[in-house]
């Protein structure tokens, strides 16, 4: 099977989940105590005004009506207007998305970049130091939660130390770079990383905790296999056996696992903005699952299980590309 | 009826005798089984009790300085005032006056009992599910299958919030049975047991369960024995509890043993948002404390080290179950040369 | 060609200290290899083989460690070379591989000695081609040649820095394109068809034999000295183990390289070994040239290890087990007396004291660590069939055969 035929089979598998998704995202509003009118109207409405925000709301449709509907102005990207912003829901998720996604980029990079040498160090210089602090480190990152985690940096870093902002981050990565390039002005990128570096960390630790502990025990199940003793017989570089032989192999299954675990990450992503009051789409669900608005719910929900379905195809594509013993069945 | 085999159980105590790790793990796990246990035989005060004269005291040895700005005869005045912490609250008040030690006791209780009855939830849903599906295949297997992934493409916290936040936090209060026979005074008559939080915790973590018993039973169904046994007319709910779940237990053990340190991580998150329904809570007392940052570092970091602590003991335990039952994972003891 | 061997081996003795205790995997190994010769190692699982071998490219890993004996390799470029960095290790021609640095070592490896795996599977990476693969040797080989000094350090001047960058720029690669090209006529040497395009193939796409050859193209790669082969053909069918016996003898022919062929398969021993050594509990037990051996063996193991083959010359001669169990090697089970005695149907009182090697008379470099290569069977000291049927062994024969030799040493020693 070629890529192409590959991408689009699982492509429609996804489809299929996404349209899931909807269907109990939207079944989610029926499943709920009290109506969303409770939380619109005046306490003291009166029935007719009600009845008259009901029919507004088109919330006096049967259920397959209102189903219907919904599926039919998603297809247009129309997710209804928020009950409590009056504006399009579209509108406000995709301000947000960008916050979010910038929060979870930075979070997997640092991730990467600390995890996989540690892995390797760990299971390289076993039972050294190295490997113990490793070890530690990543049992500690595993089991602290991430809001705490958080807190503490802020009690550390911002009230302790006063170094780092805790305030709601001013600016955006894309105007900050537009102030970099047509200004060339650094302030604006200045700000944002220096908003971004604790969220970044709060984010990251478990994910980089975790990938250590997978990297540690791929790289010893590699390093004992017989290919490795192989390409040490022929005399190749110890970088090499290390990172181009081990490594690699070690890689292939964990790419799986971390596509399932960028679930954790958004999950994490939620939490992590909700301590730092980060303007993404966990604040935005947060704050609307508290008033009820159930467009914004229904949008932000339906945003995060696209997401995360499209990511999994592209780690799955990834994981084939990589391994060549798949032959993208 | 024993589960565990002779040769497992050999395995484990070996395991167990050789690794430091695992010998914390299990103290840890006990110390924090007796703490919400006999919660209230130890705490020294009623967690619920405020007292707004003792508010934000720091923990025992701890000297803090404040200042305030106090009118004095119409006149602003900044007054520094220092406090020490005393053993009379080992570990300090939080800004309504609550004894944390007491506190942390109690949210032991929360947690546990989170932790283990949205785990067994979990393991209940997910094997049940697993099993019929792997068993019977076919269209059912489809559809339930079909329907695992959909809820494996809404992350785990994501759905959890959502959930509780939109069910509404329901809880039952369980007497304690301390109290009730008048073992002790002054301590809560009864525990506040978030079901809500309890189930969603299960049902956002049942699909792990039902990949794995799926996968088991779908191997099985195809052994010679479990034909042989069909062939002789046993039930299938008779072939599922003999020969598919006794083979599925063992990663089935180790899961669970994991998620119970994740699900009490999950269920901190929640009650961090106020989701929870209680407020004895690990998570519930950080959010409380995160407005007395600059004054009172302890509420928050206490109740958030405890959390780290019990959740590095599961953790701990389930590395040890790993390693003990299923050798090939960690490659511990992989080829000498 | 000289008289004098090109390698000697003296008391060498590797050790495992496993958590069930210390297993003796080679126990005080004598060899002496001649140059261009084919000397076979025969012996069942366990008995030490291969680890003689590792011990041999010094690439015994933890827990195992060499802890004694000397390994004599005659190279008088090397000699001159190391002579005035490590001035004991060496000796006329002659360096002792076992006082070499790691570093200098490591150099030997592929330019100077390879290996030939067991399973070639499992020994190729299956995520890089397997051209690649080739070509890493040859590389290594020529940057050692061309830079001796480079090879000194764990990278070999090849750092995780230079690493990273041969994803920017291939300039940086490792790997050069005249790498490549010969590692293509490797594996057309070794008879692979279509070799530019078999290059480009992943180790899953060659059948085991074939991979089996690439693997043979890899060794052949720094044109080392000394070959060794540990059970090249034990993974394949037994008509490609005969299509790889021809390569590996085709190449021996042409280049003239010495290779040590560690087997437990009397047939493979019998077709391509000009001598043989036959290993049993980490001992050389005896030793000979194929004919004296084959012929007239003296040890009763070796006649049992014959005596169980059908049919030499036939390639299915595969070793049939000698009643009894291989004995356990950890240290403190072995007894002070012939390992083999538990198993010897003709054991004698003497065989409680530990032989000797003894030289067989009349045949010159035939020796045996038996009395019986000097003294016929004497029936009135023979050891009663039960005498070593206590509870105590009975219980232990058992307990070794059901758990192996704890994992990581004695399970694995051979295989």
């Amino acid at each position: 099977m070629s890529t192409y035929q590959f991408l689009i089979r699982r492509g429609l598998q996804g489809l299929l989940v996404i349209w899931g998704v909807i269907t109990v995202v939207f079944l989610l509003r029926f499943m709920t105590p009290g109506s969303p009118v409770d939380f619109v109207a005046p306490l003291d409405a009166s029935p007719e005004l009600r009845a008259q925000i009901a029919r507004n709301l088109g919330l006096d449709q049967p259920i397959y009506v209102q189903y219907a509907q919904y599926l039919g102005s998603l297809l247009q990207g129309d997710m209804g207007f928020s009950y409590i912003r009056g504006r399009p829901a579209s509108g406000i998720i995709f301000l947000r998305l960008p916050a979010t996604i910038e929060l979870a980029v930075a979070a997997t990079v640092v991730a990467i970049i600390f995890s996989i040498p540690l892995g390797v160090i760990s299971a390289t210089r076993r039972h050294e130091p190295a490997d113990y602090a490793a070890t530690g480190f990543s049992l500690v990152g595993i089991s602290t939660p991430n809001f705490w985690l958080g807190i503490m940096l802020i009690l550390l870093v911002s009230v302790g130390l006063g170094i780092l902002p805790t305030s709601r981050r001013p600016i955006g990565l894309v105007p900050a770079m537009e102030m970099l390039i047509f200004q060339f002005e650094t302030v604006g990128i200045q700000t944002w990383i220096r908003h971004m570096i604790l969220p970044a960390i709060t984010l990251g630790t478990y994910f980089t905790a975790m990938i250590v502990r997978l990297t540690r025990s791929g790289m010893l199940d590699q390093l004992g296999q017989p290919y490795v003793k192989a390409a040490r017989a022929k005399g190749l570089p110890e970088t090499l056996v290390t990172y181009k032989h081990a490594l690699r192999n070690t890689m292939i299954p964990i790419i799986t696992v971390l596509g399932l675990q960028l679930g954790t990450l958004i999950g994490g992503a939620v939490i992590t903005e909700f301590v730092f009051n980060w303007p993404g789409l966990g604040t935005l669900i947060i704050d609307a699952i508290n008033v009820r608005d159930w467009p914004i719910i229904q949008g932000a929900l339906i945003v995060i299980g696209v997401g995360f379905v499209v990511i999994n195809i592209v780690v799955d594509a990834l994981y084939a590309r990589l391994n060549p013993r798949v032959s993208l069945e | 009826m024993s589960i565990l085999s002779e040769r497992v159980r050999r395995s484990l105590t070996r395991e167990f005798s050789q690794s430091l790790m695992a010998k914390i793990g299990l103290a840890l796990v006990v110390l924090m089984v007796t703490m919400a246990l006999f919660a209230p035989f130890i705490a020294p005060h009623n967690p619920t009790q405020q007292g707004l004269e003792e508010s934000n005291l720091p923990p025992a040895g701890v000297t803090q300085t404040s200042s305030d700005i106090q009118f004095v005869d119409g006149e602003r005045q900044t007054v520094e005032t220092t406090t020490t912490g005393t053993l009379d609250h080992p570990m300090g008040t939080d800004s309504l006056g609550r004894d944390l030690f007491s506190r942390v006791l109690f949210g032991a209780r929360t947690s546990l009992m989170v932790g283990l009855f949205g785990t067994l939830f979990a393991v209940g849903t997910g094997v049940s599910v697993g099993l019929v599906a792997g068993y019977y295949g076919g269209r059912i297997d489809d559809g339930l299958m079909r329907f695992a992934d959909i809820m494996l493409a809404f992350p785990a916290l994501v759905l959890a919030i959502a959930l509780v936040g939109l069910l509404g936090p329901l809880t039952i209060r369980i007497p304690d049975p301390f109290v009730a026979l008048g073992l002790v005074e002054g301590m809560p008559d009864s525990f506040v047991f978030p079901v809500t939080l309890t189930i969603v915790v299960g049902v956002v973590n049942w699909v792990w369960f039902a990949r794995i018993a799926r996968g088991e039973a779908l191997s099985i169904r195809q052994q010679e024995y479990v034909k042989a046994a069909r062939s002789l007319g046993a039930s299938d709910r008779r072939i599922l509890r003999q020969h598919v779940l006794p083979n599925s237990l063992t990663p089935i053990i180790v899961l669970a043993t994991i998620q119970v340190a994740a699900i009490i991580l999950l269920e901190s998150s929640l009650s961090f948002l106020g989701f929870s329904g209680t407020t004895l809570s690990w998570g519930f007392d950080i959010a409380q404390g995160r407005d007395y940052l600059g004054t009172s570092w302890w509420i928050s970091s206490i109740p958030g080290l405890a959390i780290v602590l019990a959740v590095i003991g599961i953790n701990l335990l389930g590395d040890w179950l790993r390693d003990a039952l299923d050798p090939g994972i960690e490659g511990e003891h992989g080829g000498g040369m | 060609m000289t008289d004098e061997p090109l390698l000697k081996i003296s008391g060498l003795e590797t050790r495992f200290f496993t958590e069930e205790g210390q297993v003796n995997a080679v126990e005080s190994v004598d060899l002496e290899i001649a140059d261009g010769e084919v000397f076979g190692i025969v012996g069942e699982s366990g008995s030490g083989k291969s680890v003689t071998a590792l011990s041999l490219l010094g690439m015994v890993e933890s827990p195992g460690r060499v802890t004694a004996g000397e390994i004599w390799y005659r190279n008088a470029d090397l000699a001159a070379g190391i002579a005035g960095d490590v001035p004991d290790a060496v000796d006329g021609d002659y360096v002792n591989l076992q006082k070499l640095p790691d570093r200098v070592r490591r150099t030997l490896r592929g330019t100077h000695f390879s290996m030939v795996f067991q399973d070639p599977m499992s020994s190729f990476n299956p995520s890089l081609t397997v051209g690649e693969q080739i070509a890493e040797a040859v590389e290594a080989q020529q940057r050692a040649r061309a830079n001796p000094r480079s090879v000194a350090s764990r990278t070999q001047g090849y750092g995780l820095g230079k690493y990273l960058m041969s994803f920017v720029s291939s300039s940086r690669k490792y790997v050069t394109q005249e790498s490549r090209e010969r590692a293509v006529e490797l594996l057309e040497m070794v008879g692979i068809p279509d070799p530019v395009l078999r290059a480009e193939e992943h180790p899953h796409e060659y059948s085991g034999g074939m991979l089996q050859r690439a693997m043979v193209a890899q060794a052949l790669a720094g044109e080392p000295d000394v070959l060794i082969a540990d059970e090249p053909t034990t993974a394949l069918d037994v008509t490609i183990q005969a299509q790889v016996l021809d390569l590996l003898s085709r190449i021996q022919s042409e280049t003239g390289m010495t290779i040590l062929l560690i087997t437990h398969n009397l047939g493979v021993v019998a077709r391509m070994c000009d001598r043989v050594g036959v290993m049993y509990a980490g001992e050389v037990v005896e030793r000979g040239t194929l004919a004296d051996v084959f012929d007239s063996p003296v040890h009763p193991y070796t006649q049992g290890l014959l005596g169980s083959v059908p049919e030499i010359e036939g390639a299915s001669g595969r070793l049939q087990p000698i009643a009894g169990n291989v004995p356990s090697l950890l240290d403190h089970e072995m007894p002070d007396r012939c390992y083999f005695a538990e198993r010897c149907p003709k054991a004698m009182e003497a065989c409680l004291t530990k032989p000797a090697e003894l030289d067989v008379p009349d045949q010159p470099g035939h020796s045996a660590a038996c009395y019986l290569a000097t003294e016929p069977f004497d029936e009135a000291t023979a050891l009663p069939a039960d005498y070593f049927d206590d509870p105590g062994t009975a219980a232990r024969a058992t307990g070794v055969s059901e758990d192996g030799v704890p994992a990581g040493d004695g399970g694995e020693l051979n295989d």
